[in-house]
């Protein structure tokens, strides 16, 4: 209902400069949001937490082998290597965090049971759930458009034989087909990598929905006869007029879904089938804490609360694009 | 009659999805790598003539595509095959363990169907007003909370802090206490929503909340509606407005909602089980998942995606009992 009416914002407005003009005004009707600005810094804080980690764990390498000096982490003084357990009498484990009577600014979360800086772990959570969240999506997005295109273009026999098998892929559900997807192509050993592809292609059935049903309208359009006639090749219609013409709705639903998917490989850690020890990630870090809930609770709530605050950005940024580009809700 | 051709039109429509969704299963049980009798072995080393012997027996000495036919031969007779692992039928393992699961993910289901509804229309009765934006922010919350995070939340305040609650298990209201009274059966039922209270509130919260901006969205709309204005015309009493007029109608989208949830709820089950240490099948499956019992993981996978295709089944078909417009797709 809503995505038809998304289309008419998309392709109604036609010419390449009007469509940056569409795309200018979407990103001013978004920031003019006051929950939908919250849910862009949200979004930026974990995007460029998760850049800076990234850059600082991979900082050795860059440098060509040489142990560098410097480090990011040296820069903010209250970082430590999530991954690095300190050896027996260097640090206690199961620290409570500061704000409590025995916690010290040392390490303002407190500390993991093997005695691992709980702040550190956290930050650097955030690069496997972006990385996790951005990822997958892409799969799904690539493959769903790529599905949905063809499909909705040729029509008949085609179209029929393709949305009925990703129906099916649609009729398991999501963490059931991720689970039993990553554990057996990982071949029992699952890690992080295997969760982004389950995730990825168990998303596929949803863009190709959607972006089968813009190609349906777009298929019509004057345009597409026009490069038709001039005998421009099938893939190139599909790649150069079908997709781009049909791709806003799907970028909407693409931001939606990337807190989705932290949400599910959040689970699928928490089972033990996503990211392994002793990478930090907030799933991850709630199992390991679950099986010390009754001697310090504070380890099960920080993972939980950033994985609510990183998806909760995610969702007040999509929702606010929906509202930008669908005019008929007014709110 | 209506209602009967529709069934079974969906129904028949319906086959090919379960149909393809054996053979997904199929497909990617065989293509996991290690041979189901070396794993069964633990790498011990045998005599070639007994792993062939274990291999006919299974049926793993043919091709692919016989062995599948061979499943589904089975299947179409309620034959899951044999967990190797445990030396039992697949069935019986199932059906041991899918009444915590129905109940587990019907009553979260009633609690998200009774809070959002109610929840719902205050918040389009009381468009941009404190309630609205509560409602707002509840919902909010609820869709960006992990379940089993709730899960830990909850166990960690009503049981461990208030220890009014109980954190694990639960009591099947279909056992007989052992006190048969009526006194009895009343304790056994205060037993069975006692332990079922936190599983229920945390895997019900993501249900409620997408149900409760479905619910506020479609109440908006109906109360714009020409029929509601018409009403008031008439000076119908406000209240009865909403509750004959706008109502109704509002409701009909909540219904395919509620069935294509169902695939969060199901996936959710198998991470509530596992934070409540419940019997169910989502336990069983990453049971079957550590022991690599490959007849295991597929009749599980299976049976889940036949309950979610029945589950939007039925609610299709009580869509069309409630929406009399609604056709047999032929014109789809």
């Amino acid at each position: 209902m809503s995505i038809e009416s998304q289309s008419e914002v998309g392709d109604g407005s036609g010419g390449g400069t009007e469509n940056q003009y569409g795309w200018r005004y979407t990103i001013s009707k978004v920031l003019e949001d006051t929950t939908a600005r919250w849910g862009l810094y949200v979004v930026c804080v974990v995007l460029f937490i998760s850049a800076y980690t990234a850059i600082d764990s991979n900082l050795s390498v860059i440098t060509f082998g040489r142990v560098s000096d410097f480090t990011f982490a040296e820069a903010l003084p209250l970082l430590e290597d999530p991954e690095r357990i300190p050896p027996p009498g260097e640090t206690d484990g199961n620290q409570p965090p500061v704000f409590h009577a025995d916690g010290s600014i040392t390490h303002p979360l407190g500390t993991d049971p093997d005695g691992r800086d709980y702040l550190s772990r956290i930050v650097y959570g955030a690069q496997v759930s972006v990385s996790v969240g951005i990822f997958s999506t892409l799969i799904g997005l690539l493959g769903g458009t790529i599905i949905g295109a063809v499909a909705g273009y040729y029509g008949g026999i085609v179209d029929d034989i393709l949305m009925r098998s990703v129906e099916i892929v649609y009729a398991i559900p999501p963490l059931v087909l991720i689970i039993v997807f990553t554990v057996l192509i990982s071949g029992g050993s699952p890690d992080i990598q295997f969760a982004i592809v389950g995730v990825g292609i168990a998303f596929i059935p949803v863009f190709a929905r959607i972006i089968r049903s813009e190609v349906l309208s777009v298929r019509e359009m004057d345009y597409i006869e026009a490069a038709r006639a001039s005998g421009v090749k099938d893939y190139n219609i599909i790649l150069r007029h079908i997709i781009p013409n049909s791709f806003a709705p799907v970028m909407v639903y693409a931001t939606l879904q990337i807190g989705v998917t932290i949400l599910i490989v959040a689970g699928l850690s928490f089972l033990g089938y996503g990211a392994q020890p002793p990478t930090p990630d907030w799933g991850e870090m709630l199992r390991v804490s679950h099986g010390h809930m009754l001697s310090n609770i504070w380890l099960s709530i920080w993972p939980g609360l950033a994985i609510l605050i990183t998806i909760m950005g995610f969702n007040l940024l999509g929702d606010g694009i929906q509202d930008a580009l669908d005019p008929q809700i007014d709110d | 009659m209506r209602l009967l051709r529709y069934t079974i039109y969906r129904l028949v429509q319906s086959i090919p999805v379960l149909i393809g969704i054996t053979l997904i299963t199929f497909i990617l049980a065989n293509l996991a790598p290690g041979d189901p009798v070396q794993l069964m072995l633990h790498g011990q080393e045998v005599d070639e003539d007994l792993v062939r012997t274990v291999e006919e027996r299974y049926g793993l000495d043919q091709p692919l595509h016989e062995r599948y036919l061979n499943y589904m031969a089975g299947l179409v007779q309620g034959d899951f095959g044999h967990s190797i692992h445990r030396d039992r039928p697949v069935r019986d393992l199932m059906l041991d363990r899918i009444g915590p699961t129905l109940l587990l993910v019907l009553s979260a289901y009633v609690f998200a169907i009774v809070t959002s509804i109610p929840l719902g229309i205050l918040a389009a009765k009381r468009r941009n007003e404190p309630a609205d934006h509560i409602s707002r922010i509840v919902a909010l919350f609820g869709v960006s909370t992990p379940s089993f995070w709730i899960g830990i939340m909850l166990i960690v305040i009503f049981s461990v802090t208030l220890g009014v609650l109980p954190s694990s298990g639960l009591v099947y209201p279909w056992r007989t206490p052992a006190d048969t009274s009526f006194f009895g059966y009343l304790a056994h039922f205060y037993d069975v929503l006692r332990h079922l209270l936190l599983p229920m509130i945390a895997l019900g919260t993501l249900q409620m909340a997408t149900l409760m901006r479905v619910e506020r969205t479609q109440m908006i709309n109906s109360l714009q509606g020409e029929y509601v204005k018409l009403a008031r015309a008439y000076g119908v009493p406000e209240r009865r407005v909403l509750r004959k007029h706008a109502f109704k109608p509002a409701q009909l989208p909540i219904i395919t909602i509620i069935g294509l949830n169902l695939s969060t709820a199901l996936g959710g089950a198998v991470l509530i089980e596992y934070v409540f240490n419940i019997n169910g099948m989502g336990r069983l499956l990453i049971e079957a998942i550590q022991e690599l019992d490959y007849q295991l993981i597929m009749g599980i996978t299976i049976v889940i995606g036949f309950i979610f295709v029945i589950g939007v089944i039925i609610t299709d078909i009580s869509y069309a009992y409630i929406d009399p417009r609604v056709t047999y797709g032929e014109e789809e």
